[in-house]
């Protein structure tokens, strides 16, 4: 028999060469299943966003000019950015209930099934971002030191998204209408997002409020490393490290609690 | 030796849910939240000990719905008990859902490393064994085609061939050894003779009474999440077949109900018999809603007995305190050889007991007139069972031995023999007594 004596249960004290190989495979499997029978492949993933901007583009760029300077460049980073943070939680809700026989596998570790489904997401973020950058040549933008940023932007957006996906993922193992009821509610913070339009553009007296959402800041803050130039303002980078750990923390915590009943549940 | 697998009072309780039980938040907004209240809870385990040696296989047999699943899943760590504990020395393996992580759209190579990685190997485990896996499976011809247009026998091959290279030194199998045809069954067991061999320990549930016994060292005989029975392979597959066999398993129902029991006291104190080495869950295990206080083997004078010379007379008597009313409670006392072979198996089914109700102290011996074993070594093990044989109270096993001389019989199935409840016992004919009884005496009437 091969293996030390581990410590119950096993695979939890497992090295972290189980994990990294467990996590790329799941990821693995994520991806191949998403285009395994479409032709085009993994090209859904650029078709998609490219897409939607066209479609921005011609409402806010042509038929009701919103006149933002770069507006190509401006939108697909707004896309590009809620894109992620939306097909996330949409997925998050299939995390667990979709792998029954994974949660009901003695020591698999629960714990990293959302964050497989935001991590997917990040690769299909990561696979569109040359696009991005085609489009900040197309513009003549220049790419500056600040581009340094972005990786922190990326990380804060993987944790706050993270977070939510916990909540999500656990709620709707209880309530399986909550996909239903979250797309309502995407759609909402869609709006509330800058995705088309400039942060500026929310009446004076909500901007507190409205900024308290992170993925103001998120977004607004690609814009300031590729677009403006310029580093995101460390009071508001701080503020926004606070809010996303909260909700990671709560999701978390919450999906801790509640996954000892999924297997009863599922 | 040391033990691989340590449960202790392990309990799990389940809800049963109303049928119209919200599962949308539109359906509970609307509907009240009053109906997201579970309508009943009953117990899906209650109270299970019981250890099992490195390199040993411990069976598990019982009704469906009795607890097996639920119990190697929490022995697994999925869900969590709601009282109990379980220790396990050693990498856990489990056959329990096969293919956990399997999709029919990936190829049988990508199927291998998704669940070789969820079943607990790494990357580079999987790739060595990959040969190996492929071969098991039978599949090399196949593995690069997608999993859907495998046939079902085909994925359970190459499921279960991706379990068994696991290595595990401690394995749950779950009603897995009926995959594929018999030559691949055979593989699959000479696969689990090997584990066994290699120190592994192994908790085996299946229904099938014949490979349990043939696979089994010990054997747990489940009924409604209690513990009947635990001892060797053969004396309790035998006895849960004979069970079975005789309808009594719905003249039980109703044990799947969560009924006012008092909690077990600590099996080790308050003990006043001078027992030897008395310990939880090894050879001592039951509810002890009725306690056997004392045990006693005697000759015909009623004096102890050191040797015992076959032919003579022989009397077992047990001690038995029952703080509570306990009705229609079975005695049994088993005569083993020191090979575990059983040469003598009696109990009270079919004297006065049947229809009595025992409380407080008393006493019920077993009065053998004449016993005819033949000379060796033999042990006396003795039990008291809820009515119709649902669970037991207390067993004590192999704590009683009991040296024979001269010239008898291997076995001696039904020794010319009596039962005496005495000292103290409060027999009433039950009919005067609770409902239950009384429906139960005119069922008998009829």
């Amino acid at each position: 028999m091969t293996g030390l004596p581990a410590t119950w249960p096993g695979r939890r004290t497992a090295s972290l060469v189980y994990v990294r190989d467990l996590f790329r495979e799941l990821i693995g499997r994520d991806m191949k299943l998403r285009y395994k029978r479409s032709v085009a492949g993994v090209a859904w993933t650029l078709l998609n966003p490219l897409a939607e901007l066209g479609i921005l583009f011609l409402i806010f760029g042509v038929v009701l000019p919103l006149d933002i300077p770069d507006y190509p460049a401006f939108l697909f980073t707004g896309i590009l950015a809620y894109g992620w943070f939306q097909n996330s939680l949409h997925f998050a809700t299939n995390a667990v209930v979709g792998n029954r026989e994974l949660v009901r596998q003695p020591g698999f570790p629960i714990l990293i099934l959302p964050v497989v489904t935001v991590s997917t997401n990040l690769i299909h973020f990561l696979l569109a971002l040359p696009i991005l950058f085609a489009l900040l040549f197309y513009s003549r933008i220049p790419i500056t030191w600040a581009v340094i940023g972005l990786p922190l932007i990326i990380v804060l957006q993987f944790l706050f998204t993270l977070g939510l996906a916990y909540l999500v993922a656990t709620f709707h193992v209880r309530f399986r209408d909550t996909q239903y009821l979250l797309r309502v509610l995407l759609q909402l913070t869609f709006y509330l997002t800058p995705v088309f339009y400039e942060p500026t553009a929310i009446p004076e007296r909500y901007q507190i409020l409205y900024r308290l959402n992170p993925m103001v800041f998120l977004v607004d803050g690609y814009r300031a490393v590729l677009i403006r130039g310029e580093f995101p303002r460390p009071g508001y980078t701080v503020i926004t490290t606070l809010v996303a750990g909260a909700v990671l923390l709560a999701g978390l915590h919450v999906f801790r609690l509640a996954s000892q009943r999924f297997v009863d549940e599922l | 030796m040391t033990d691989a697998i340590i449960v202790q009072n392990l309990s799990k309780r389940f809800r049963r849910y109303r049928p119209d039980r919200p599962w949308t938040l539109q359906e509970a907004v609307l509907g009240g939240l009053r109906r997201l209240r579970p309508l009943e809870e009953f117990w899906g385990l209650r109270d299970v000990s019981f250890t099992v040696p490195v390199g040993h296989v411990l069976g598990i047999v019982g009704a469906n719905g009795s607890g097996k699943s639920t119990l190697l899943r929490l022995i697994g760590g999925v869900g969590r008990p709601d009282s109990g504990t379980v220790k396990l020395n050693g990498r856990i393996g489990a056959l329990l859902d096969l293919g956990a992580g399997f999709h029919p759209d990936l190829t049988g190579r990508e199927n291998v490393f998704v669940a070789g990685v969820v079943a607990g190997l790494t990357r580079r485990d999987v790739v060595e064994r990959f040969d190996s896996i492929v071969a098991f499976a039978e599949l090399e011809a196949f593995i690069d085609d997608p999993l859907r247009t495998y046939s079902t026998g085909m994925q359970m091959r190459l499921a279960f061939a991706v379990a068994v290279h696991v290595d595990p030194e401690i394995l749950l199998i779950d009603e897995v050894l009926s995959v594929g045809d018999l030559g691949f069954q055979r593989k699959c067991l000479d696969r689990i003779a090997d584990f066994k061999a290699h120190g592994c320990s192994i908790l085996l549930v299946s229904h099938e009474a014949s490979l349990v016994r043939e696979l089994a060292d010990e054997v747990l005989w489940l009924n409604g999440g209690r513990l009947v029975l635990r001892g060797k392979a053969a004396v309790v597959v035998d006895k849960y077949v004979d069970h079975v066999s005789a309808g009594a398993v719905q003249a039980g129902e109703g044990w799947n109900q969560a009924s006012p029991l008092p909690a077990p006291a600590p099996i080790s104190t308050g003990h006043s018999s001078p027992v030897p080495k008395m310990i939880a869950s090894e050879n001592r295990f039951g509810s002890l809603e009725l306690e056997i206080t004392g045990v006693r083997l005697v000759n015909g004078e009623g004096r102890p007995i050191d040797e015992f010379r076959s032919g003579n007379p022989l009397r077992v008597e047990i001690d038995f305190r029952a703080p509570r009313r306990i009705l229609a409670p079975i005695f049994q006392v088993y005569i083993f050889r020191d090979d575990d072979m059983v040469c003598c198996d009696l109990n009270t089914e079919g004297t006065e007991l049947k229809a009595a109700q025992v409380e407080g102290s008393g006493r019920v011996s077993l009065c053998l007139e004449r016993f005819d074993l033949k000379g060796g070594r033999y042990y006396v093990d003795v039990g008291c069972y809820a009515q119709n044989w649902a669970y037991a109270y207390d067993y004590h096993s192999d704590l009683y031995p009991l040296p024979i001389t001269g010239e008898g019989v291997e076995t001696h199935p039904d020794p010319p023999h009596h039962w005496e409840i005495s000292a103290g016992l409060r027999a009433r004919p039950a009919v005067s007594e609770l409902q239950p009884a009384g429906r139960r005496r005119i069922w008998r009437l009829v």
